[in-house]
């Protein structure tokens, strides 16, 4: 939709704005008709609208919605998958072992040689 | 998986900064583990192997008397890198408080370089102050809870106390300093920041030694049992850690000359953890501060401030050392989101380049969103943070025992490791998709 509009258009930014206009009346009338807007805007929206009975919601009131909220915001988190995890698992693995092994390998030479130096003789 | 370990040897620039890395960590164990001046090595091998009841021989023993070595011998790094974080802690959290500060930080770069000369001299001010507690320590023989104080570790000699005491301070205290610069040059040249890479060496260190410990108390099965607990930890810190909350931004095409740019959707990722390791590292190094107190209060009859603070806030089974130290990570970590973060900075970007999230305006809302998002999302974040961390600590509290104190494979040192290694990795990685080779992570 944007691009057809803009094309051959001298100034491109005054579009810009119109366009996202659009975007932001699309998404509220959006939001009016379903409560269950998949839009990343509700959270915003539902905040702004429920700001003014914020004073008449107690404290635990509030400290309940912050955990809603909290959770809500889980829900949209991406988690790896199971390929990922597993790529990822193992190459911090190898990468630990591999530190580990050159480290112990690092601290025995030094060892040797520190005890050579100052060591008691044997 | 191991060909792109190869292949990442094969760029000539990235091998370069792998060896200078690893180069930075060989210096970093050898200053770890030479003993400084004044101090009589033959008896803290002596003392090592009066102490030793065990029957570990050979490779075992030697990485015994270097583990935790490095503090036994008095050697010349160690204090590590211990006072660097807690300068750079206390300085991170001067700059909320005072404005000059605050004003420095503002002004970019020079200021930033302010900040970090002010870091540096209180380190020295710090590594001072722990030495010469260390040295009291030993002295005194409490170093090795007065079990061989027929050796002393720093002996009387033809020169005054306070020559031999003073040598010992400034060699540590220089011994800080540098460690300080090897963690800059690797931040600088390296691969991965310093202060981490240093802290995951150290780790790695304590490893073995503390491995082969639970091999012979607990035995084959109690030592595999043990590997696959840390595994289970391992793969549950890596799916935090990748866990992201991506923000959808979409770009407005435009004209720039003859030719369109942007209109592609994107999106900012948030991760889960925002902060990293970093809130797990300051948490523990601060409450590393009271058993610090409590080695310079020593003395013959304690006071009533000594045993509240070593029962309350220097026992790590005690409830009031785990709440606070969940309690400390929950705030560092929302203090280090806020400060690595900045969603106005964000927002700003995002105007500035004609991207916007969808439905939320350009500007002001944008950052309002953004700073919603992310003080719900750093909670799970912190919980998650401080659960791993004081795990071990309720595990300690469960079994009774005071012989697994220094747990190695406990949250913090698994959280430590997994996340410097992810960050190491993937730095790695993105070095290696420059040069368009497949990296580790398919």
């Amino acid at each position: 939709m944007a691009e057809s509009n803009r094309r051959g258009d001298e100034d491109a930014t005054e579009h810009v704005d119109d366009v996202f206009d659009d975007a932001v009346d699309d998404d509220a009338t959006a939001d009016d008709d379903s409560k269950t807007s998949r839009r990343g805007g509700t959270a915003v929206r539902e905040r702004a609208k429920s700001e003014p009975t914020e004073k008449k919601v107690g404290i635990f009131g509030r400290i309940g919605r912050f955990f809603r909220e909290v959770i809500g915001e889980l829900r949209k988190v991406i988690w790896p998958t199971r390929n990922e995890l597993l790529t990822y698992t193992a190459v911090v693995v190898v990468f630990v072992a591999i530190m580990l092994t050159i480290v112990s390998g690092l601290d025995y030479l030094y060892a040797r040689g520190v005890l050579f130096v100052f060591g008691n003789p044997k | 998986m191991l060909s792109a370990f190869i292949s990442a040897f094969k760029t000539p620039d990235l091998r370069k900064k792998i060896l200078f890395t690893l180069g930075i960590i060989a210096i970093y164990r050898l200053g770890a583990t030479l003993p400084s001046p004044g101090v009589a090595y033959g008896n803290v091998q002596q003392c090592v192997e009066a102490m030793k009841t065990g029957d570990q021989s050979g490779v075992f023993t030697l990485l015994n008397l270097f583990s935790g070595g490095a503090l036994m011998s008095l050697s010349v790094f160690a204090l590590g890198i211990m006072p660097y974080i807690t300068a750079s802690i206390i300085l991170q959290l001067l700059t909320v408080v005072i404005p000059r500060l605050e004003q420095l930080r503002k002004e970019g770069q020079a200021g930033q370089a302010k900040i970090t000369q002010y870091t540096r001299y209180l380190t020295l001010g710090l590594a001072v102050l722990q030495s010469s507690a260390f040295i009291a320590l030993a002295r005194s023989g409490q170093l090795f809870n007065n079990m061989c104080n027929e050796f002393p570790i720093v002996p009387q000699t033809s020169l005054p106390d306070w020559v031999t005491v003073g040598m010992l301070v400034i060699t540590m205290t220089a011994g800080t300093g540098v460690v300080m610069w090897l963690g800059e040059l690797i931040t600088d040249r390296g691969v991965g920041n310093g202060m981490s890479v240093l802290i995951f060496t150290s780790i790695a260190a304590r490893l073995p030694s503390e491995g082969w410990q639970i091999l012979d108390s607990q035995g084959v099965w109690g030592f595999v049992g043990v590997i696959a607990l840390v595994l289970v930890v391992i793969t549950l810190v890596v799916y935090i850690e990748q866990a992201q909350r991506r923000i959808p931004v979409q770009y407005a095409k435009r004209m720039v000359g003859r030719r369109m740019y942007g209109g592609t959707s994107t999106y900012i990722p948030l991760k889960v953890n925002q902060a990293g390791v970093i809130p797990v590292i300051f948490a523990s190094s601060l409450l590393y501060l009271p058993q610090l107190a409590l080695d310079f209060m020593r003395s013959d009859n304690p006071g009533k401030v000594y045993i509240f603070i070593e029962k309350y806030f220097a026992t790590p089974t005690s409830w009031s050392y785990i709440l606070t130290y969940g309690l400390l990570i929950l705030f560092f970590t929302y203090f280090y989101v806020s400060i690595t973060f900045n969603p106005t900075e964000v927002a700003d970007n995002m105007k500035k380049y004609g991207g916007f999230v969808p439905g939320i305006r350009p500007g002001k809302p944008t950052a309002d969103y953004l700073s919603f998002i992310l003080s719900r999302i750093t909670l799970p974040g912190a919980l998650y943070l401080a659960i791993i961390a004081v795990l071990p600590n309720l595990f300690f509290i469960a079994l009774d025992s005071q012989a697994y104190q220094n747990f190695p494979f406990g949250g913090t040192a698994v959280l430590i490791m997994v996340g410097v290694g992810l960050e190491t990795v993937k730095q790695i990685e993105s070095q290696l998709m420059q040069r368009s080779y497949e990296g580790f992570l398919r």
